[in-house]
């Protein structure tokens, strides 16, 4: 991996094509023809002066991918782990399962890379192969533990044992959902994903993310305020 | 404004920091929405370090390997896709005949052999948006089956008539032995074409396979079958589309439990 890769992941905004602004995870030293880019801190965007730091910018690079350019991979890595880094975190127990996650779907993704169309969005694509391989992994994980160790006691989800005053991480929080919600409010939330990309990435349809979505905004907000009253005169 | 709002504005990011005044004093009087959007809107990233050399052994796993692939294209697989069902019909029908054209009004041609061609364009679409990771599905591809199955039943019972048979089991054991022959042989060249893809939900590819083999079949059965009785359509004729998509769905199962990772050929 080149020197400039070697930076920790940083998250900035990008703008989309639509304008909307979205999550983002890019790094901070951009290699290019021998020469290394950095962001610059403006606004509290991160912006990278000689690159569209856009989503488009990812089909150019997997058209670079597709075709055999050696940087390619390394960019991709580079720009696309730390968010599926996330939602493995978010998904799984471990860090370590989630890094094993990692590994497998860039193989995963290295195989099929022919599968990806240019002008489609890179995101949902990557992120359907990632979906399918936390599900593997989780099958894998479930089949190995079955086998090596009995559980006596579950343990507690943790979105119920945070103090009520203070506001829980992400991953506490979501950890209180089922899976599907979970998967869904990780994708929007983490990913950066519209309510279309993350109906292309997991095979469904956009009502149906948005139901999803919407029963789990509902839960979390009994997660967050289990008994308190709702003081809301409008509220549903 | 109420929570569905909050709600629908969170689908699409738009409710932390808004300037707007009713999004402001609906948070300021519900606590719910307050504590979610507050919770929502926490930094996504800790700024934890990226594990550098796991990226690096990524990296270099990919280079060791990297050529320029040929990328699969929407439209051939769908051309492959209408070629098999052509074929697959054309081969049928030419081995048993077309006895059914000339007992079927042309109306209740047109719906029937229409209704059988709609499912297969649907479900020939949901195979090619199951293959290539990242499509938008209009139709849900676990609807679908139900769906076709339940438009032909009803196609069926509206156009055609209950009429007693004498040897209802022996006509509907050969319609159902010949219309699954037919589309099993469809899902050979169908199973080749599907690997040019990225099989990643083996159970759903499956059972949409079953779905279209099956379509064959009964479309093979609706151009030779002179038998015009609602039941023996419904058991035996659908029966073809009903056995080939279990058959479909519990392969996909039993591979997916045995082999927990299909391999895509680039």
């Amino acid at each position: 991996m080149p020197a400039a890769l070697r930076a920790n992941a940083v998250s900035c905004q990008a703008a989309t094509k639509t304008g909307v602004s979205r999550k983002y995870f890019g790094f901070r030293n951009f290699p290019s023809a021998g020469r290394e880019m950095h962001f610059q801190m403006e606004s509290g965007l991160l912006k990278c002066p000689d690159v569209d730091r856009s989503f488009t910018d990812l089909d150019t690079w997997m058209q670079r991918y597709q075709d055999g350019d050696p940087e390619a991979p390394g960019v991709l890595i580079a720009a696309i782990s730390p968010a599926l880094l996330r939602f493995f975190r978010s998904q799984v127990a471990s860090c370590h399962q989630a890094d094993d996650l990692l590994q497998d779907t860039w193989l995963r993704i290295h195989r099929v890379r022919h599968t990806y169309r240019l002008g489609e969005p890179v995101l949902p694509w990557i992120y359907a192969i990632a979906r399918r391989v936390r599900v593997d992994g989780y099958r894998r994980i479930s089949r190995i533990m079955m086998h090596e160790t009995t559980m006596d006691v579950l343990p507690e989800p943790p979105a119920q044992a945070e103090p009520r005053d203070t506001l829980p991480a992400f991953e506490t929080l979501v950890a209180g959902l089922p899976e599907a919600q979970r998967e869904v409010i990780t994708m929007l939330k983490v990913g950066g994903l519209s309510l279309e990309e993350v109906a292309r990435a997991t095979s469904s349809t956009v009502g149906a993310v948005k139901q999803r979505a919407h029963r789990a905004y509902e839960r979390m907000r009994k997660l967050l305020q289990p008994d308190g009253p709702d003081d809301a005169p409008g509220g549903v | 404004m109420n929570c569905n709002d909050v709600d629908k504005g969170l689908d699409i990011g738009a409710i932390a920091g808004s300037p707007d005044p009713e999004v402001r004093e609906h948070l300021n009087h519900c606590a719910r929405c307050r504590k979610l959007v507050a919770a929502l809107s926490q930094p996504a990233y800790e700024a934890s370090a990226s594990p550098v050399a796991l990226l690096e052994q990524i990296e270099s796993g990919l280079l060791s390997d990297l050529r320029p692939v040929r990328r699969t294209r929407k439209a051939y697989l769908l051309a492959a896709l209408a070629a098999i069902f052509l074929v697959g019909v054309t081969f049928g029908v030419s081995r048993i005949g077309a006895f059914a054209l000339a007992v079927m009004t042309p109306v209740q041609a047109g719906v029937m052999l229409g209704a059988v061609a709609t499912g297969a364009v649907l479900t020939a679409y949901s195979l090619v948006h199951l293959i290539l990771p990242g499509s938008l599905h209009r139709i849900p591809p676990a609807v679908l089956p139900f769906a076709i199955a339940l438009a032909f039943a009803t196609a069926t019972v509206v156009l055609f008539e209950f009429q007693p048979e004498l040897h209802f089991w022996a006509a509907a054991w050969w319609c159902i032995r010949t219309g699954t022959v037919f589309g099993a042989l469809a899902a050979v060249p169908l199973w080749l074409v599907l690997r040019r893809g990225a099989v990643l939900s083996l159970v759903m590819t499956c059972l949409a396979s079953g779905v279209f083999a099956g379509l064959v079949g009964m479309m093979v059965l609706e151009i030779h079958c002179p038998i015009l009785d609602v039941w023996h359509i419904l058991f035996a004729h659908l029966g073809v589309l009903l056995i080939l998509a279990t058959a479909g769905l519990a392969t996909g199962l039993a591979v997916e439990k045995f082999q927990p990772q299909m391999r895509a050929r680039p």
